[in-house]
């Protein structure tokens, strides 16, 4: 809980560089590295409506422009919408009405309306439904000629590129390799292809619809503004707000007797895979109703956790002492070691490549690649530890998760100068951490620690891979200590 | 402060609220539990068909501009008091089917229309006068004017006056149709 509501007071450093607390960071089992949802892939497994959780594949999903179609929100309050039902008497025709059939004709009729605004479909004259779910009349978007006009255009366009781009290639590659094409075995000619199996030669099509297409025209002619627009008082009950507006782009009512209901946005389930192994490191069960995952490789599960229990003021250029509680949530034994980052020896640079590539495949901009080389690693720009470790480094051993553990009470006794208490899988360590001498005064206490651990990896292998199941890793947290005094 | 409390039959009042004052409570209306209606500065006239529900509070406050002999603070009919609201006056008439939403509360001098909503937590200190059928919401305290009254809570009363009896002890009615109400006794609450 403390981890949504409180501030990011510990943050691990990813492997791209970034700085994020434990409950946002991944743990690849395949590379046993970490990422973050900032250099991981991530894909939409299915789309499914946040209300009623209706599975919807993704073509329907882009056919109903990825809407629910029986949902809504409130155009109001972008609350969502329930359906109530009222009982209506339809109106007889007079002298044809008798009390028998009144009773009779008692009929439900359905209408919808916000609980949290109190909004209603009735406010805007939308009819009632006498179904309870859909039905609901759609309003015809006045642009909507316009809209396919120049989505088709875009189309034809998009084609005609992608045909001109197979042509370069294949006049680049005229020289043909050992391959033959289908074509070139049967003689056949695309376009010979295409006449046979009915399809409309391809390029006349597209570009019949571009030579077609009219852009629009922009003209200087406005029409006029109301004569009392500026000398009418406004009731601002009447008139829409902002992001009212906005959330209908087609239709931008201006006035509240204007709003419509919104259909609701679908949402996706996302899986997310490592780019460097592909492995997938968080699955969702497909079912919209279930919060539960297939895999699930959180940080929070493979790596130690650092909390901070305490600390004493930090001043520049003394030493202070920090209070930390470690926790170990693998099913496995794990040797600890903090100590500073510059101790972590240095892997080999395939680490830096692999950083190199990510930020070449996200495009991020060039100048952070060029400063590579000489400039200390991403975080260091966003954050300036001030604060280190000293003395000898602290090395403990933290018993695995037991889930059976807090049933007892025997608590291992073995407290001295570094270790303050132990339980279960956790224990309170001390450490002794001092303050650069030019800190400034007010600045922001922030301590780099390194961890070494120890992991069991619980993959089986690849056939072929070396069968190795413990490795020593190492990752890096930074932790805010207040600031200095 | 004497209490004068006039329960009309066919209302439903817990025992286990705070009542002070001289106070009327219209048939069909149904209060909860904990509820404290406290009348300090004047009479209380709650009308019918009322729904007041757990830990709300309605206070007629004291003040020195209340003319003599003071007037009484008139609640209409159809209103509902969600839980944990608190209104508070010292002159004045809150109209009908207005909905006083959870741990809302509406100040001293804040004239209450018919149809009105006050949202949750949504608190009204200034004086102001609201219109009829303007419902008030969220946090930043919205404002809209909805269309027509909020529909009346007349299933869930029928609901709660035929339930309570079966969970909680009630003050009876004291005060018989067609009769003045000028030797009604108090009801004896035991501690
Ligand atoms: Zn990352
Ligand atoms: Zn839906
Ligand atoms: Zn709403
Ligand atoms: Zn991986």
């Amino acid at each position: 809980m403390a981890y949504l509501t409180q501030p990011d007071y510990v943050r691990y450093i990813c492997t791209c560089g970034q700085l994020k607390p434990i409950t946002s960071l991944y743990f690849c089992r395949h590379c046993l590295k970490i990422r973050c949802g900032f250099c991981i892939c991530h894909e939409v497994d299915s789309h499914y409506c946040p209300n009623c959780l209706e599975n919807m594949p993704s073509s329907e999903a882009r056919l109903k422009k990825n809407r629910c179609s029986s949902c809504f929100d409130c155009p109001s309050c972008y609350h969502t919408l329930s359906t109530r039902a009222s009982l209506v008497q339809p109106r007889q025709q007079e002298g044809a009405g008798d009390g028998k059939v009144e009773n009779k004709h008692q009929k439900k009729m359905y209408y919808l309306a916000c609980f949290n605004c109190r909004w209603t479909s009735r406010d805007v004259g939308i009819p009632d439904q006498p179904v309870a779910s859909g039905g609901w009349p759609e309003r015809p978007n006045p642009f909507a000629t316009q809209i396919n006009q120049l989505l088709e255009y875009y189309k034809a366009i998009a084609l005609q590129e992608k045909q001109e781009k197979i042509e370069k290639e294949r006049k680049k590659f005229a020289i043909r390799g050992k391959y033959l094409t289908l074509t070139d075995k049967t003689g056949l000619t695309g376009a010979m292809a295409r006449n046979i199996a009915g399809l409309p030669s391809s390029d006349s099509g597209s570009s019949s619809i571009i030579a077609k297409f009219v852009p629009s025209q922009a003209s200087a002619e406005v029409e006029e503004l109301p004569e009392d627009y500026f000398t009418k008082e406004v009731n601002l009950n009447q008139i829409t707000s902002m992001p009212q507006r906005l959330l209908s782009p087609e239709w931008q009512p201006t006035d509240v007797s204007r709003l419509h209901p919104i259909a609701k946005l679908l949402s996706v389930k996302r899986s997310q895979r490592c780019r460097e192994c592909d492995h997938n490191l968080t699955k969702p069960e497909y079912n919209p109703g279930s919060i539960k995952f297939k895999i699930e490789l959180l940080a929070f599960y493979h790596i130690p956790e650092v909390k901070i229990i305490s600390y004493e003021p930090m001043k520049a250029g003394e030493n202070s002492t920090v209070l930390l509680k470690l926790s170990n949530p693998t099913a496995h034994e794990m040797t600890l070691c903090l100590m500073n980052p510059e101790d972590i020896p240095q892997v080999d640079n395939e680490e830096e490549q692999l950083e190199n590539s990510l930020e070449k495949s996200l495009t991020l901009d060039k100048e952070s690649a060029a400063c590579k080389p000489a400039a200390a690693p991403a975080w260091r720009r966003a954050a300036a530890p001030c604060v280190r470790a000293v003395g000898p480094p602290v090395r403990v051993s933290v018993p695995q998760r037991d889930d059976a553990a807090e049933y007892d009470d025997d608590a291992t006794h073995d407290a001295n100068d570094v270790i303050v208490w132990r339980k279960a899988n956790k224990l309170g360590v001390r450490l002794q951490v001092a303050t650069e001498a030019a800190a400034s005064r007010g600045g922001a206490a922030l301590l780099a620690l390194a961890l070494q651990y120890s992991y069991r990896n619980t993959v089986p292998p690849a056939a072929n891979a070396p069968n190795q199941r413990n490795h020593i890793l190492y990752t890096t947290a930074l932790l805010s200590l207040g600031n200095v005094a | 402060m004497a209490h004068n409390i006039k329960i009309l039959p066919g209302a439903t009042v817990c025992e286990d609220c705070t009542l002070e004052g001289d106070i009327t409570i219209g048939g069909g209306t149904v209060i909860h539990p904990r509820v404290s209606i406290i009348a300090e500065g004047g009479p209380i006239i709650i009308a019918e068909y009322c729904i007041i529900e757990e830990y709300s509070t309605i206070i007629h406050k004291k003040s020195d501009k209340q003319e003599n002999p003071p007037k009484p603070l008139f609640i209409g009919a159809h209103n509902v008091f969600e839980v944990a609201c608190k209104l508070e006056s010292i002159y004045g008439h809150v109209g009908e089917s207005n909905v006083f939403e959870c741990r809302s509360f509406v100040g001293e001098e804040v004239k209450v229309g018919s149809g009105c909503v006050i949202g949750a937590a949504c608190t009204l200190t200034a004086p102001q006068i609201l219109a009829d059928n303007t419902v008030i919401w969220g946090s930043e305290h919205h404002v809209r004017e909805a269309l027509e009254k909020q529909p009346s809570q007349l299933l869930q009363l029928d609901f709660l006056s035929k339930v309570m009896p079966n969970y909680h002890r009630l003050r009876k009615p004291n005060v018989h149709k067609r009769q003045p109400s000028r030797q009604s006794q108090e009801p004896s609450p035991k501690p």
